[in-house]
């Protein structure tokens, strides 16, 4: 068994009477390339926003390296420095260009010299395709460019866990092939991965581990080749059903 | 002048003339109080937008909690009094409210001041909304790489903000440039006051408020411009250039 990263204890979630999450018991050990599958509503989002802790948790506890991440501004923000983010629109800063993008975490979080946060911008715009375009803005960009600078971004700050929050569905079909295969090469690099995703080929193919998640419950935990084969649970099987004849 | 004027056109020739002194220093501390007043607004408008958009964080200590509480209504009572008055009326509570609690302020400090604490409770209102204009992905993804809510405010949030607001800044000054001739209540020798003076002499008021119509115009025109410059110097360029340096074969 490798190192564990993240556990996460008895984790519930609610907005209001509307319970998103109930009870949720994991943990993310290192190299895992974990995906989150379910139909839209299951609390996958809430669940990787909970882990990131831009929502907070109603009950339960998130531990990291075995330690209960705190309460406090200050253990939230080293946290976040250390699990990186990939969101669904992206969200890079609209006011820099891409190069200034990839080195702001670096240099406000980090405090690497400028030379350094510049060298590992290059780098990891370099390997997601993007290094010619330091210089334009968001604005500037497609979707799919706009991802993998997202990637890229989330790369610079060394993170122990990147999340990604349905990286791909508010791009072109076109485009999605492009992130996907960034996000290939992650995980083939080992980069440990939790991936809120609708792309069950990807899923299937890249993963190591699949999380279904139905009624704000995890529903199961199998590795891919048993997921997509042999389902245990009744809504799995429906929603494998429907993808498969899809 | 030799020849005394014959029509209003020749009297507001001969009193802008005759009395340029006075316009010209009239129009210097319109100017003064204008400028100073609004940019020193501009500042209180930031620091109270921000403190009215700032949220309770319910994971902080009562003292904290409580002192966020307190500056929050202090920025709301602030905001409704200088929006729900007059400035003209203001003005006048101002002066003689710090005369008569014994500080000797001079009117064009006043003048300053109260334009200052009118200016910063519209701008509080306009940099909320500018906050509230910013997308709030533009703020996650600041927090996910580590930043903290202050420094994702100074350096993500509040520079976009501030690109939003700028005609609506333009705007105000433009206001208080013409707002400050209410100051005349108080004695402040901006533009209006010397009109009146100029136009005392001869009886040709209106004539002497011609000239000064003419002045604010110009300068309003003037610094409208400017900040269609700086507007769209802020816009940014349309185009890229491609780092050509990083460009391999397969892009």
């Amino acid at each position: 068994m490798s190192e564990e990263i993240i556990r996460v204890e008895e984790l519930g979630k609610s907005f209001g009477e509307h319970q998103v999450l109930r009870k949720i018991d994991f943990s993310v050990n290192k190299g895992n390339v974990i995906c989150i599958l379910g139909s839209s509503g299951s609390g996958k989002s809430t669940l990787l926003r909970c882990i990131n802790q831009l929502e907070t948790q109603s009950c339960g506890r998130i531990f990291f390296h075995n330690k209960e991440l705190g309460r406090t501004q200050k253990e939230i923000n080293e946290y976040r420095s250390k699990v990186g983010m990939v969101f669904q629109s992206f969200n890079l800063f609209n006011n820099m260009t891409v190069l200034k993008n990839c080195m702001e975490g670096t240099r406000r979080v980090l405090h690497l010299s400028k030379q350094e946060a510049h060298e590992r911008a290059i780098a990891h715009l370099k390997s997601v395709g993007m290094a010619p375009f330091i210089n334009a803005y968001p604005a500037q960009l497609s979707g799919g460019q706009k991802q993998r600078v997202a990637i890229a971004r989330g790369l610079c700050m060394n993170p122990e866990v990147l999340l990604f929050d349905e990286p791909t569905s508010a791009l072109d079909p076109e485009m999605v092939g492009d992130v996907l295969n960034v996000m290939k090469e992650l995980a083939q690099k080992s980069l440990t991965m939790l991936i809120v995703t609708h792309e069950m080929d990807f899923a299937r193919d890249v993963s190591n581990r699949v999380l279904f998640m139905d009624k704000g419950y995890i529903a199961e935990d199998a590795p891919p080749e048993k997921f997509f084969t042999a389902p245990e649970h009744p809504r799995a099987k429906e929603f494998l059903s429907r993808f498969i004849a899809g | 002048m030799t020849e005394t004027p014959t029509n209003s056109f020749e009297w507001v020739w001969f009193i802008a003339k005759k009395y340029s002194d006075l316009f010209i220093r009239g129009t210097w501390l319109t100017l003064v109080v204008a400028v100073t007043g609004t940019l020193a607004g501009f500042i209180l408008g930031y620091i109270v937008g921000i403190v009215q958009d700032t949220r309770i964080n319910k994971e902080d200590n009562i003292i904290k909690r409580g002192i966020v509480r307190l500056f929050k209504i202090i920025a709301t009572v602030y905001v409704e009094l200088f929006r729900g008055t007059p400035m003209i009326v203001q003005a006048m509570i101002v002066f003689y409210g710090l005369r008569q609690s014994g500080l000797e302020i001079d009117s064009i400090s006043a003048g300053i001041l109260v334009t200052l604490l009118n200016t910063g409770a519209y701008m509080a209102e306009t940099v909320r909304a500018g906050i509230k204009s910013i997308d709030i992905g533009q703020r996650e993804g600041a927090l996910a790489l580590g930043m903290s809510p202050i420094a994702a405010m100074f350096h993500i949030i509040l520079p976009q903000a501030f690109k939003n607001i700028v005609p609506e800044m333009a705007n105000t000054f433009l206001t208080n440039l013409k707002m400050t001739s209410v100051l005349n209540v108080i004695g402040v020798q901006e533009l209006f006051l010397q009109a009146k003076t100029a136009g005392g002499t001869y009886y040709k008021y209106l004539e002497s408020y011609l000239v000064i119509a003419l002045i604010y115009l110009v300068l309003c025109f003037v610094f409208s411009r400017i900040f269609a410059l700086i507007e769209k110097k802020m816009a940014g360029q349309k185009d890229y250039v491609l780092a050509v340096e990083y460009m391999e074969n397969t892009q």
